[in-house]
Formats: structure tokens, C-alpha cells, sequence
């Protein structure tokens, strides 16, 4: 169950640690965790395939079209926890120089 | 419904349309959040980004099919095959060459239009035999068979010009 964790891939996995056991949407990851698409669809799709993510479309009322939901499973659960924290001080560390470069560049 | 957003629903239905079968589920799930997107362009960038992952996955599915089956199969290339290899990819960076000279050329056509008037009509020509002759003598030790597939290139494309310009 390997899932390189790059940055982006901590900043889902800490989206989805939010109500874990609630299904969430693509575009509300997206804007929780700040990625755009190009950067969220691969790391779901790699998590899906590494079966770490359950995917189910949504059966909303009729005529609206359904939409794809996401939600951990138990051994994403798992491995978010153990992995997520681990990276905190990186993390904490890359948000200190995003914010750096924000105020110098605007 | 502006212009970004059409184009942006169009490009993401595209996508749907053309995405091999294993991808065709997340290219729907893309195209289905376009309606829950705030702003025109946002939803362009969505529609863009989108696009660009599911040719990713295709690209790695593709990639991994490709491991799969040539996997214990002994597909070695043997010496032949890499010799036309080699030679196939010597002709294409020759007509490489070509196209890089006339860009060249009619660069410095547009840049200057004293020099449009003072080059004779087979500058290019000269140009980009000028490159595969200085290419292939480089790879010549090292890259033999693409050094060979330039210079036939080469010979087959000045002579062409030669020709054509002798019967004018």
C-alpha cells in the first residue's frame, strides 16, 4: 500500500481526516485543500486504486445530475492518521514559506 | 452561460467521449463538478486541469498495459532493430533540421527585410544541411545508424533541390 507523500498528497489526506466518515466532493476538496483539479484528480485516483478511498456516485433527486462522492476507507483511515501527522512540521514549515512568498511577491 | 464555461463544458464532454473506459468514470466525475463551480474562468481551469489528469492516468494505464505484456516475452531488441531504429530517427531529426531552418529563414525575413531581399531562395536548404552535416559527424562514433539516417536524409533532400532547381 505504497502512496508517495508529497505535500499535495498530506493536504488531501488532512481534507479528508475533516468528518472522515462523511462522503465529500471533488470541488470541495479542491477548495479545502487549495489544489486544483490537475493536482487533486491524480492523487484521488491513486488513492482509489490503492483502495485507500471508496468512490460513489452520489443519487441525488431526479433530473439533477449525480456527482462523485469520496469517502476513506478503513485502511485509508488508517494510513491517513499515521501518515498526515507525520508530515505536520513539514507541513507547518511549507505554510510559514507560502505565506513568506505571498507577502514579498503580493 | 458565458464563453469560458461553454468551452470548458465542451472540452470536459470531449474528454468524457475520448477517455479509455478505466478513466471514463473520473472524466464524468470532472465534467459533473463543472455545474458546482463558482466563476467562468475557475471553471475553465477546472475543465483544463481535469483534462490534463485524465490523460495522465490514460498515459499510465497505457504504460503499465505496455509493461504488462512485454513483461517475460524476451522483446529484446535485438541488433538489427536498433539499427533502424537509429536510422528512422536519424531521418526524423534531419527533417527536424529541415523545418527548424526554414523557421529560421523566414524569422530573419521578418526581423529584417533587408536580408529577405539578399538571401538566395535556398538559404534554408543550406541551412539545415549545414546542421545534418555537423550532426551527423558528431554522432557518428558514438549514435552510428542515426548518424547514417541523417545524412541519407540529407543526400535524398539536397539532391531533391539540386534537381528542382536544374530543371527550373
Amino acid at each position: 500500500m505504497k502512496l508517495r507523500l508529497s505535500p499535495q498528497t498530506v493536504l488531501v489526506l488532512e481534507a479528508f481526516l475533516h468528518h472522515p466518515e462523511q462522503w465529500k466532493y471533488g470541488y470541495d476538496i479542491s477548495r479545502n485543500s487549495g489544489l486544483k483539479s490537475g493536482t487533486l484528480y491524480p492523487i484521488l485516483m491513486r488513492m482509489a486504486e490503492r483502495k485507500l478511498l471508496e468512490t460513489s456516485w452520489e443519487t441525488g433527486e431526479p433530473g439533477k445530475p449525480p456527482r462523485h462522492m469520496y469517502r476513506f476507507t478503513p485502511d485509508g483511515l488508517r494510513f491517513a492518521r499515521a501518515n498526515a501527522s507525520l508530515n505536520a512540521p513539514g507541513r507547518a514549515v511549507q505554510v510559514a514559506f507560502d505565506r513568506m512568498r505571498d507577502e514579498v511577491w503580493g | 452561460m458565458g464563453t469560458p464555461r461553454t468551452l470548458a463544458g465542451k472540452l470536459l464532454r470531449a474528454v468524457v467521449l475520448l477517455a479509455p473506459a478505466e478513466s471514463r468514470d473520473w472524466a464524468n466525475a470532472m465534467l459533473r463538478e463543472l455545474d458546482f463551480i463558482e466563476g467562468e474562468w475557475a471553471a475553465l481551469f477546472w475543465a483544463l486541469g481535469s483534462a490534463t489528469a485524465i490523460f495522465r492516468h490514460a498515459g499510465r494505464n497505457w504504460r503499465k498495459w505496455f509493461q504488462k505484456n512485454t513483461r517475460g516475452q524476451e522483446v529484446v531488441m535485438n541488433g538489427m532493430m536498433k539499427k533502424i531504429v537509429g536510422f528512422v530517427v536519424g531521418m526524423l531529426v534531419a527533417l527536424a533540421f529541415a523545418f527548424v531552418a526554414i523557421g529560421l529563414v523566414r524569422l530573419a525575413d521578418y526581423l529584417s527585410p533587408a536580408i529577405a531581399q539578399a538571401h538566395i531562395d535556398w538559404t534554408h536548404v543550406l541551412i539545415a544541411e549545414i546542421f545534418a552535416i555537423v550532426a551527423a559527424t558528431l554522432l557518428w562514433r558514438k549514435r552510428t545508424s542515426v548518424s547514417i539516417g541523417i545524412m541519407v536524409f540529407a543526400i535524398v533532400g539536397g539532391a531533391h533541390v539540386a534537381i528542382h532547381y536544374a530543371m527550373r
